[in-house]
């Protein structure tokens, strides 16, 4: 029962880290309420993130995922974009969410154990994971930001005049790529006549 | 887009919609391996017809994403080549496996439309996804054998590190487009040599795209140390499809180079020339190391295409480390990329004719006295090997030639890399020679009788032996193409 407690010990303490930066940023550097809750959707999605490779029932990990999709989600809407917000909630939260929790309940069988049999390198891939993250964290804090104007306005006739004037062709590129998944898919996915069923 | 659009991107067009057709025949004529196989070499011949006629006038669509040069115009025509090649050499192998033909084709064709593009693209957003049109079909090929479980193994692992690769690649990417505020390649190099000239900071964003792009296209070429993903991935293929990725996501993955580090990245190419040394001799060093211990055959060519990777990227290193900027080093990897998808085709197509009997490995001891058995496979494949060592007069030769001159002509850092060229083809001979030893000189332990092998694979043996053979006499009318291919991409 211990065992089970500490991924989501862990998670906690992430989520609490996480805001008592926020909190020390809004009092101490007067920060405005858009930031703090930047701050509080980080946490979320950094707690509910690491419970997603933590934690040890599958079915847990997935809804954990939803939870961080959904805060993702709401990152989007702090930074201006709900077009972009919209789709992350329909297409990851509504269908890949769903699919995944589908995809676990099809597949699983009474001898096949739930459990995660990949963890083997966990502890060198959180010291990697950590050292990138705090490589990427220096160089985004030293790089000068403020020099990057605003570029482009995310509302949705802007991002649909962008979309299919400037980007028509990676755009039409992109159909073709879920055309040949969509050839490989079948195939991979077709039972063969005299297969395993 | 308008009609001068479409033209420019006809070739590409042609393409996909030979991928269409193959389907739809397979539907109307389901399981006819030789009418999937026709209409695929019909549609590929009708895209390379079409890539040289519209390679005739060099031209810029799409508000200057995709550019038709010379350059496009070789890789192009290189792409098909090795495509069709790659579904001649399948059905021998698929058939006797109940493996269906038509996808196979089909897939293969998406592949070489997104390797087109990439030769095509001069811009950072469509240059990504040429890549992953180019590698999904890649991941789908590993584990076309669906009830083996070796080759479900290796494409679960290609996938896995191929989507990491991407993602690292895209995370890249974004930084350098939310820095440069374009992701066309021409004003990305414009910024850069602005930060070069000293006019703006190189920020600490910036410089760590870069680097996650560098990684990104490493992972691709599986340059040491991103290459653990190769030797499995190889392995567990099907054989015709692990001759076809240890060809075409190769070169593929060098034309990505090419756009990016020499057209994008080139005012750079003093800061990213000691991190290509490094990669270079490492990679072609570890390679043929571990090859010498293998005694799989497919594993020791997956092997020695990570050594065949490093010369390739020697010739970038020339480029860039070339003080009055010659272009020869770019003419030899392009000469090297041609040379080394025709002989290396050709020594999978022999191990995949061996194996067309289930249930024959690919071990070294499958080749016991194979020359005596079918002396016509025996000696085409002591010729592939030659070429691969880098014997003359075979293409291999002249490749490595290329390479070691460019590199010496550079100076500096870039002769100490020659000379590790040198000493790796020496030790490479080892391993190579040592197949042809089993074929010609060690007898097999049971008496297998000789296999017919159908038309289609003789014919595209034949194709993959004249090119490797011409290419060794008469190295010079494709070192003009690629001299060509050089000059449009680095003018002056």
């Amino acid at each position: 029962m211990a065992r089970r407690l500490v991924p989501i010990i862990l998670a906690l303490a992430v989520i609490g880290a996480v805001i008592g930066i926020a909190a020390i940023m809004l009092v101490v550097l007067g920060q405005d309420w858009e930031d703090a809750l930047f701050w509080i959707l980080a946490a979320v999605m950094l707690g509910a993130g690491l419970l997603v490779v933590t934690m040890r029932d599958i079915i847990r990990c997935g809804l954990a995922m939803m939870v961080c999709f959904g805060a993702l989600a709401g990152i989007y809407v702090v930074l201006g974009a709900p077009l972009i917000a919209a789709a992350q909630v329909i297409v990851y939260i509504g269908a890949i969410s769903v699919l995944i929790l589908f995809a676990i309940m099809l597949t699983q069988t009474k001898d096949a154990p739930s459990r995660l049999v990949f963890q083997t390198q966990a502890v060198p891939a959180a010291i990697s994971a950590v050292v990138i993250a705090v490589v990427i964290a220096l160089s985004i804090g030293a790089t000068d930001w403020a020099e990057v104007p605003e570029r482009i306005r995310l509302a949705t006739d802007a991002l649909s005049q962008v979309l299919f004037n400037d980007f028509v062709l990676p755009f039409e590129i992109v159909s073709v790529i879920l055309l040949a998944a969509v050839v490989g898919g079948v195939f991979l996915a077709k039972r063969e006549p005299g297969g395993p069923s | 887009m308008s009609w001068q659009d479409f033209v420019t991107i006809s070739p590409l067009v042609a393409g996909i919609l030979t991928a269409a057709a193959i389907l739809v025949v397979d539907l109307i004529q389901p399981a006819r391996s030789a009418i999937a196989v026709a209409t695929a070499l019909i549609g590929l011949g009708i895209t390379a017809a079409l890539t040289l006629i519209v390679g005739l006038n060099p031209a810029s669509a799409f508000d200057g994403s995709y550019t038709v040069d010379a350059l496009t115009t070789f890789l192009d025509i290189l792409f098909i080549s090795i495509i069709a090649m790659t579904i001649v050499f399948g059905p021998d192998y698929l058939v006797p496996r109940n493996l269906p033909v038509a996808e196979f084709a089909t897939i293969l064709v998406f592949a070489m439309t997104g390797a087109m593009l990439i030769a095509a693209s001069t811009d950072l957003l469509v240059l990504f996804l040429g890549l992953e049109l180019m590698v999904l079909p890649g991941y789908l090929l590993a584990g076309f054998h669906k009830t083996d479980g070796n080759s479900t193994e290796g494409a679960i692992k290609y996938f896995l590190l191929g989507s990491f690769s991407s993602a690292i690649f895209l995370f890249g990417l974004a930084f350098v487009w939310g820095l440069t505020g374009t992701t066309r390649v021409d004003e990305v190099a414009g910024a850069l040599a602005a930060v070069v000239a000293g006019a703006a900071p190189l920020s600490p964003g910036l410089a760590m795209g870069l680097a996650f792009m560098t990684t990104g296209v490493a992972f691709k070429v599986a340059a040491v140390p991103f290459h653990y993903w190769t030797p499995d991935a190889y392995q567990g293929s099907p054989t015709p499809i692990t001759g076809y990725l240890s060809v075409l996501p190769k070169v593929g993955a060098f034309a990505l180079i090419l756009r990016l580090f020499v057209e994008a990245l080139g005012p750079l190419s003093d800061w990213w020339l000691p991190v290509m040394i490094v990669l270079a001799a490492a990679t072609m060093t570890l390679g043929n190391l571990v090859a010498l211990t293998q005694d799989n055959v497919k594993r020791m060519l997956a092997y020695s295409s990570i050594a065949h990777t490093g010369y390739m990227l020697v010739g970038l290193a020339a480029w860039a480390g070339d003080p009055s900027g010659r272009i020869d080093g770019i003419e030899a990897l392009l000469f090297y990329g041609a040379a080394y998808a025709f002989m290396n085709l050709g020594a999978f197509a022999v191990v995949a004719a061996l194996q067309k009997r289930t249930g024959v490995t690919s071990s070294l001891a499958t080749f016991a006295g194979l020359g005596r058995r079918e002396p016509m496979l025996g000696i085409l494949m002591t010729l592939f090997l030659l070429s691969l060592t880098g014997i003359p007069p075979t293409a291999g030769f002249f490749a490595k030639a290329n390479i070691i001159i460019a590199a010496v002509q550079a100076g500096g850092p870039l002769t100490i890399l020659a000379v590790i060229v040198v000493l790796n083809a020496a030790a490479a001979a080892f391993y190579y020679l040592r197949v042809v030893v089993y074929m010609f000189m060690r007898e097999s332990a049971t008496e297998t009788p000789a296999l017919r092998h159908g038309a289609l694979l003789w014919s595209g043996l034949a194709a993959a032996t004249a090119l490797t053979i011409l290419l060794g006499f008469f190295p010079s009318a494709l070192l003009e193409a690629a001299g060509r291919a050089a000059q449009a991409l680095v003018p002056g």
